[in-house]
């Protein structure tokens, strides 16, 4: 469902903060995905580059058969081979292997901007065949935020009409129909009308969800959806959320709450310094990490 | 004093200067109404030149190109670009148009770099979860702002819009510069007609106080609709 391949992440005016350093993972449909590690190694930053709220500095982001960001020659071999500086290289020595040369291509980053027009051809193919423009990409995957995100200046029920509506995604009467039959699911038909301030923090994010679900979404990110939250209502945003794992809603869920992990993870990821250190079932991951980063984080957390 | 007044009722009622005091209102308030909105239409064209996402060339160049307007139009007098406009700029082109036109021009240019500043900071004063709410949702960047940030950064700024429109409709008062017959212009000549100046001026300074406080009465009103649709 989505395929993060070989992602860097740099922030700053040069590029100076690495957050990601070669990340890769893969989702796949129906799949619950949680992904822990400590603060500051790049859970949200991966995340967000799941949808393209970050763009990626290098790598590829795939949701099916769609390419989310441009293509990254590194990631096609083909591309490589069409440039000039392997031309260069070929004729400098005609019996190296290809494959050597694109190795060292590779470790050397050594193709520049504009490589050539073969190279450009074959760079526009991979994308026009794959790529989609990202705002479709986006009405497929939902999002849900730390701090909700509900729309300040709508009501609960325009807040979940106004993306499926105004993108065409259904009918007024349909968007309706079900946006009043998923806050009824929730126990928050009567708040329908009142504007987001009026809820509690619980209740925001359950609408953050179910805004989230009116637009059908094939997938669901979550980027810690209860940290913001008192304890007391953190209850009932996991209940909803194990509900639609429960309903084989694929989802990757950031968060630190352990206990639902092990409940509801198919696959848990941990990250430490921008890349993805270690991964498994829950049952395997908590109980023998092999990783001493995860093993250290887990004494501070269970 | 009551021969002051009496001069002063003589001018205004008898001798007909009220025509000329209402000439005066009228330019008065056309140019500031008329200035400001303008001015709304330039800065936030001045904005949006500064805030777009600057994926491309174009872009780039706009929102350079808006600084130094802003900067233009911020680092010099207004009277001084009144003048330049009046007797320098629009001579050497060959447009000859109304001098109320010409100080509609120049209020609603001026002020259109301080109304770019206004909703630039209002803008920037929406969380940026909420546009980031939006995109995630497949909104275009267009529809994020008209739908979701525009909304939110308006209320915010009414009261500082508020402002820079009682400033401008003060400022008009410099318009006589480039003889356009304004309020101060209107009791300036029966001050002159008359060689009496306490009365005029007194009445003068009432009657823009009386404009300040109608324009305040209205921006309250403004704030307490925006702030009865929704209450936070
Ligand atoms: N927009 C940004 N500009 C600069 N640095 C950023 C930005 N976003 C994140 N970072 C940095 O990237 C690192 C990882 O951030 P994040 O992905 O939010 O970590 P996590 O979610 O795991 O706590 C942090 O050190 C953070 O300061
Ligand atoms: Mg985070």
């Amino acid at each position: 469902m989505i395929s993060v391949k070989n992602v860097y992440k740099n922030f700053g005016p040069k590029g100076e903060i690495k957050v990601l350093s070669g990340t890769s993972c893969e989702i796949k449909k129906g799949e619950q995905v949680v992904i822990i590690g400590p603060s500051g190694s790049g859970k949200s930053t991966m995340l967000r580059c799941m949808n393209l709220l970050e763009e990626p500095t290098y790598g590829e982001v795939w949701l099916g058969d769609s390419l989310l960001t441009p293509a990254d020659p590194y990631l096609h071999p083909e591309v490589i081979m069409a440039s000039k500086t392997f031309e260069k290289m070929k004729n400098a020595d005609p019996d190296r292997e290809d494959a050597d040369i694109i190795a060292e291509i590779k470790a050397k980053d050594l193709l520049k901007k504009h490589e050539g027009k073969a190279y450009r051809a074959a760079l526009k193919a991979i994308e026009l065949e794959s790529r989609i423009d990202i705002n479709l990409a986006r009405q497929r995957m939902g999002m849900v935020f730390q701090h909700f995100n509900l729309f300040n200046n709508l009501t609960v029920l325009q807040n979940m009409l106004l993306a499926p509506v105004k993108l065409k995604i259904m009918s007024k009467e349909e968007a309706e129909e079900k946006a009043l039959a998923l806050l009824e699911r929730i126990g928050l038909l009567d708040k329908k009308d009142e504007y987001p301030s009026k809820l509690s923090g619980g209740q925001k994010q359950r609408v953050a969800i179910i805004r989230a679900l009116v637009m059908n979404p094939e997938v669901i990110l979550f980027d810690e959806p209860t940290s913001a939250l008192d304890p007391e209502m953190v209850g009932e945003v996991l209940d909803l959320m194990k509900q639609l794992a429960e309903e084989g809603m694929t989802m990757v869920i950031v968060t630190h709450e352990m206990g639902f992990a092990r409940e509801v993870a198919d696959r848990v990821l941990f990250m430490a310094d921008g890349v993805i250190a270690e991964e498994g079932p829950p049952e395997e991951l908590f109980t023998n990490p092999q990783n001493p980063r995860l093993q250290q984080f887990l004494q501070k957390v269970l | 004093m009551s021969t002051a007044w009496n001069t002063f009722y003589r001018q205004f009622f008898e001798l007909e200067g009220y025509k000329n005091f209402l000439v005066g209102l009228e330019h008065t308030a056309i140019i500031a109404v008329c200035g400001l909105l303008l001015g709304l239409i330039v800065g936030c064209l001045l904005a949006t030149c500064q805030m777009l996402p600057k994926t491309n060339g174009l872009i780039k160049a706009l929102s350079k190109a808006a600084d130094v307007y802003i900067a233009l139009f911020r680092g010099t007098p207004m009277v001084v670009q009144l003048l330049l406009i009046h007797f320098v700029i629009f001579p050497a082109i060959g447009i000859n148009i109304d001098s109320v036109i010409e100080a509609v021009l120049v209020f609603g240019l001026n002020s259109g770099a301080y109304v770019s500043e206004i909703m630039r900071g209002g803008i920037l004063s929406v969380d940026i979860g909420q546009t980031e709410a939006g995109r995630a949702l497949g909104l275009t960047y267009g529809q994020t702002m008209l739908r979701i940030v525009l909304p939110q950064a308006i209320k915010n700024v009414v009261p500082t819009l508020g402002n820079e429109f009682i400033t401008l409709l003060k400022e008009t008062s410099v318009v006589s510069f480039i003889a356009v017959v304004d309020l101060t212009k209107a009791f300036q000549n029966i001050a002159n007609s008359t060689y009496e100046y306490i009365i005029p001026y007194l009445v003068l300074a009432l009657s823009y106080l009386v404009l300040v406080l109608l324009v305040t009465g209205l921006i309250r009103l403004v704030e307490r609709r925006l702030r009865a649709s929704d209450k936070r």
